[in-house]
C-alpha cells in the first residue's frame, strides 16, 4: 500500500498541471455543489420560518367564561400538532385594538372591551394541521367563529411542498451532474496514460498495480478540492456569523424545530462533502482504470 | 507432453470466421513461425495463446493447463511465462531504454538487485546495453524493436511470442532481430513468429505453420513460405 501511494504521488508530481486542472475543476464542482446544499437550506429556513406565522383565531362567545376557555387551552396544549397556543382575554383584545387604532380616537370611543370577543391563538407545528384544526374548533361549544387565511394558507402549503420536492429534486440532479463531471475528469487523466496502462499490462503486471495508484490519485483529488471547497464555505460561514445575519441557527425543514448554528452546519457540509469526494474520487478512478484491466 | 497445444480451435468475429478447426501442437524449445495472409487469423491465433481473447470452441494447452481455465487473477502470472512482442514496439516513450526493460519486472516488485542484475543481461542479450539510457525516440525501429524483445525476455519466459516483429523495421535490422531470436532460442525459450517476411522464413530453415482463411493448410518442419 505505501508503495501504491508513493507510485500516486509519483504520477501527480509527473503530471502537475494535469493534476492541478483536475483539482481546480473538481474544488470548482464541490463548491457549487456545497453552495446548492446552503441555497436549499435557507430556502428551507425561509419556509419554516413562514409556516410558523401562520395561525388560526378561535373567538368565543361572550357567556364563555374565562375558565372555559382555559380549559379548552389545556386540553389543546398537549396535542402534539400544536406549537403554540395563547388565550387573548376581552381587556387583551381591546388593548390590541386600542394599539393597532390609536390615530382613530372616534372608533376608539364607540367600542369598549366588552365588545371584543376572547379567543385562542393558536400556531402549529406543521401548517397543515390547520384546516383540520380550525374543523374542530368550530364545532366546539362556545365557539362564535374560527378565522384564518384559508386560501393563503392552502396555497402556500402548495408552494412549499413544491419547494421541499423541487429543493431535494434539484439536489439530487446537481449531485449527479457532480458525479458526472468528476468521473470525466477522472477519466481524461487515466485516459492520457491509456498507453502505459496497457503496456504495464502485457509485462505482467497484476489488476491492483495498474489500478490501485489511480484509486487512491483519485481519492487524493477527491479529498483536496473536497477539503478545498469545505474550508471555503467555512470561512463564508464566519463572515456569516460575524454579520450577525442567521442569528437564530440553520432550520432544517425536514425535522422540526432543529435549527443548527452556521459554522457547525458549515463543518458537517465540509465533513459531508470530504467523504463524497473520497468516495468520488475512489468510484471514478476504479471505473474509469476498468477498461485497461480487460486485457 | 507438447508444451503448447492447440485442439479443434474455432473463432467468430460477427459474421467473420477467424479460425476454423484449427489443430497443431508445438514442444519446447521449438522455433516456429506462422504465415498467411492479411486477415488469415494469425493475430487471432497469437491473442488466443496469451489469453487476450478466449476460443468460442476447442481447447488450448499451455503445459497441460486449459487456458481458458485459467482464472482471470492468474493471468498476469501466465503472461509473465509468455513473452510478447508487437509489431509497433509499444514503448514508453517518456521512459529510457533500461526503464522501459525494468519495467517488466517493476510491475511483479521485484527487488532493485534483481532489476539490476537483469535488465544490463537482456539488453546484452539484443545488443543494446550501450544504449541503457537514450530514450526510444532516438532509436531506429530495430531497436526500438530489440527494447521489446528485451523486455519480454525479462521475466525469463518460456516462450516468446512475436506477432509481426520485423514488420514496420528495414530488412538488415529484422535479419539482426532473428540473429537475436536464434539466440534466445538456444538457450531453450520456445519462439513462436507470425511474419510476411518470406526471405527471412525461407533463410530460417525453421518449422512452418501456413494458415488460410482461419485454416491450417500445411505445417512442416523446414519448411518454406509458400511451401
Amino acid at each position: 500500500m505505501h508503495k501504491e501511494i508513493k507510485r500516486a504521488l509519483d504520477n501527480i508530481k509527473k503530471e502537475k498541471f494535469l493534476s492541478l486542472s483536475n483539482i481546480l475543476v473538481m474544488t470548482v464542482t464541490f463548491l457549487v455543489l456545497g453552495m446548492f446544499v446552503i441555497v436549499i437550506s435557507l430556502t428551507q429556513t425561509a419556509i419554516r420560518y413562514l409556516e410558523s406565522q401562520a395561525q388560526i383565531t378561535v373567538f368565543f362567545k361572550d357567556d364563555f367564561t374565562q375558565d372555559n376557555i382555559l380549559t379548552i387551552k389545556n386540553k389543546y396544549e398537549m396535542d402534539n400538532r400544536i406549537d403554540i397556543i395563547n388565550y387573548v382575554s376581552k381587556d387583551e383584545a381591546f388593548r390590541i385594538f386600542s394599539e393597532i387604532n390609536k390615530d382613530e380616537p372616534v372608533l376608539l370611543e364607540s367600542i369598549s372591551a366588552s365588545i371584543l370577543p376572547a379567543s385562542l391563538e393558536i400556531k402549529t407545528k406543521n401548517i397543515k394541521h390547520l384546516s383540520t384544526l380550525a374543523e374542530e374548533f368550530i364545532h366546539l361549544d362556545g365557539v362564535e367563529d374560527v378565522r384564518f387565511f384559508k386560501d393563503v394558507i392552502e396555497k402556500f402549503k402548495f408552494w412549499s411542498s413544491v419547494f421541499y420536492l423541487g429543493g431535494f429534486t434539484l439536489l439530487a440532479v446537481f449531485m449527479f451532474i457532480s458525479y458526472s463531471i468528476i468521473m470525466y475528469t477522472l477519466k481524461a487523466t487515466i485516459n492520457a496514460k491509456g498507453v502505459e496502462l496497457s503496456i504495464l499490462k502485457l509485462v505482467g503486471a497484476s489488476d491492483t498495480y495498474v489500478k490501485n495508484p489511480f484509486v487512491y490519485q483519485g481519492m487524493m483529488f477527491g479529498f483536496i478540492s473536497s477539503g478545498i471547497a469545505g474550508i471555503l464555505i467555512l470561512l463564508l460561514s464566519i463572515v456569516v456569523t460575524i454579520s450577525g445575519s442567521l442569528k437564530n441557527g440553520i432550520l432544517l425543514g425536514f425535522i422540526y424545530g432543529f435549527s443548527i448554528h452556521p459554522i457547525v452546519f458549515a463543518l458537517v457540509l465540509s465533513v459531508l462533502l470530504m467523504a463524497f469526494g473520497g468516495y468520488l474520487g475512489y468510484l471514478g478512478s476504479s471505473i474509469a482504470v476498468k477498461k485497461y484491466l480487460k486485457y | 507432453m507438447a508444451q503448447i497445444e492447440f485442439n479443434k480451435i474455432d473463432k467468430q468475429y460477427d459474421d467473420f470466421n477467424a479460425l476454423n478447426d484449427v489443430t497443431f501442437s508445438i514442444e519446447q524449445g521449438e522455433f516456429v513461425f506462422i504465415v498467411g495472409h492479411s486477415g488469415a487469423g494469425k493475430s487471432t491465433l497469437i491473442k488466443l495463446l496469451i489469453r487476450e481473447e478466449l476460443p468460442d470452441s476447442g481447447t488450448i494447452l499451455f503445459e497441460g493447463n486449459d487456458l481458458q481455465k485459467v482464472p482471470y487473477t492468474e493471468l498476469s502470472m501466465l503472461r509473465r511465462k509468455i513473452g510478447v512482442v508487437f509489431q509497433d514496439f509499444r514503448l514508453l516513450e517518456s521512459r529510457t531504454v533500461y526503464e522501459n526493460v525494468a519495467i517488466a519486472l517493476e510491475v511483479v516488485e521485484a527487488s532493485p538487485e534483481d532489476v539490476k542484475n537483469v535488465v544490463p543481461n537482456a539488453l546484452n542479450m539484443v545488443g543494446l546495453a550501450k544504449k541503457a539510457d537514450n530514450y526510444p525516440k532516438h532509436l531506429s525501429g530495430g531497436e526500438k524493436q530489440r527494447i521489446s524483445i528485451a523486455r519480454a525476455l525479462a521475466h525469463e519466459p518460456k516462450v516468446l511470442v512475436l506477432d509481426e516483429p520485423t514488420g514496420m523495421i528495414d530488412p538488415d535490422a529484422a535479419e539482426d532481430i532473428l540473429k537475436i531470436l536464434y539466440k534466445i532460442n538456444s538457450l531453450g525459450t520456445t519462439i513462436i513468429m507470425t511474419t510476411h517476411n518470406e526471405q527471412l522464413v525461407d533463410k530460417s530453415k525453421k518449422r512452418v505453420i501456413r494458415i488460410e482463411k482461419g485454416k491450417v493448410v500445411s505445417d512442416k518442419k523446414g519448411g518454406k513460405y509458400r511451401a
